[in-house]
């Protein structure tokens, strides 16, 4: 499968060391391998990307971005062949119910590191990839989006709902 | 004819509290689950959803999702009260905000006379939960009043402050990562149904 369009998405944050690694030589080869031909990029509270005309020359992929998109369902999301993230709640959930393939990048300087250890557990289940900056280029290179698998939530919610209702009724 | 129960059951409305950003999201589809299940319109009507006042997009976004499955909402759903604690705020400050929300919410729920109160953090539910416990053990409530909290869905290996402060408090605590479900297996009151999210 080609990886024509990637989207890049960091939330509601700002992770410029994201949109570094994405746009470095080092990424954009295997973008460039993996066919990629659009790059999509959210930038949240960072700053854009300056460069977009070299690499459409040097690589042939051309960038498309902006700070902030409010749509539901998210189509960028939709259209995408493989989605790079940061580590939202958000973020991987929009990602796992739209059922796309993710890379989800860690930030290493952040203190409060629970959302790391949801990327962790979700790429322990198989559903999505997950690796901080330093390993992005490797981890791109490893990544086989066809292993992925499709999230799914059997009738969990129905119990919890059963289970609340039965409750109220005593 | 109702029958009593029925009447009861009336009576008492639902409280759900709605956190904003992520922990509104789950809500909202934790709500629509409840209100296509059997009995479930008839169980939570009437629902109030409390917001903080600084909170400018829960009431639409729940609004929508509840549209969806054919309950439409109006001004007497939503209930406005302080935020007890902002982001950045002083500790000396935040003493005080968090005594006026505790007052607010004594108040609420006193008069309103919840039969469940619903949660899933942040912050702002911690009063309610605490103001519902109250009433209850005082008996202004009955012994049947439910305080349930779902924790997030982000809340992998660790509970969230929200979710460890109230813990002693709730009927039911739901978890939705195995790790935390093994890290209470022996609490009466935490539970895991698998994903729900």
């Amino acid at each position: 499968m080609q990886w024509k369009i990637i989207y890049v998405t960091v939330g509601t944050t700002r992770f410029d060391e994201l949109i570094k690694a994405v746009t470095s030589a080092q990424v954009l080869n295997v973008l460039q391998k993996r066919g990629c031909q659009n790059l999509v990029i959210q930038y949240g509270h960072g700053s854009p990307v300056k460069n977009s005309r070299n690499i459409l020359h040097d690589y042939g992929i051309t960038i498309e971005q902006y700070d902030f998109k409010l749509e539901v369902p998210r189509t960028d999301i939709l259209n995408a062949d493989l989605i790079i993230g940061h580590a939202g709640a958000g973020t991987c959930m929009d990602i796992l119910n739209h059922g796309r393939a993710g890379i989800i990048v860690i930030n290493d300087k952040l203190m409060d590191n629970h959302q790391s250890e949801l990327a962790q557990q979700l790429s322990d289940e198989g559903y999505l990839y997950y690796s901080n900056i330093e390993g992005l280029a490797k981890a791109m290179e490893l990544a086989n989006l066809e292993e992925l698998k499709p999230y799914e939530k059997s009738n969990n919610m129905k119990s919890f709902v059963r289970y609340l209702n039965e409750m109220l009724a005593t | 004819m109702t029958s009593p129960n029925k009447q009861n059951e009336t009576k008492y409305p639902v409280f759900i509290v709605l956190g904003s950003g992520g922990h509104t999201a789950e809500m909202c589809t934790i709500n629509m689950a409840l209100l296509t299940s059997a009995r479930g319109k008839e169980i939570y009507n009437p629902v109030r959803y409390i917001i903080a006042n600084d909170d400018i997009t829960s009431r639409s976004r729940i609004t929508s999702a509840m549209q969806k499955v054919g309950v439409a909402l109006d001004d007497t759903s939503f209930i406005y009260v302080p935020r007890s604690r902002k982001v950045g705020q002083s500790y000396l400050s935040s003493v005080f905000t968090t005594l006026w929300a505790l007052l607010w919410s004594f108040w609420l729920v006193w008069s309103g006379q919840p039969k469940l109160l619903l949660c899933n953090g942040p912050g702002t539910c911690v009063p309610f939960c605490i103001a519902t416990y109250i009433c209850r053990q005082i008996r202004r409530l009955p012994s049947t009043t439910k305080i349930v909290f779902v924790e997030s869905w982000c809340r992998v290996r660790t509970l969230s402050l929200s979710g460890k402060l109230l813990r002693p408090l709730l009927d039911l605590l739901v978890v939705q990562w195995p790790a935390l479900a093994e890290k209470y297996k022996n609490a009466y009151n935490v539970k895991y149904f698998g994903k729900i999210m």
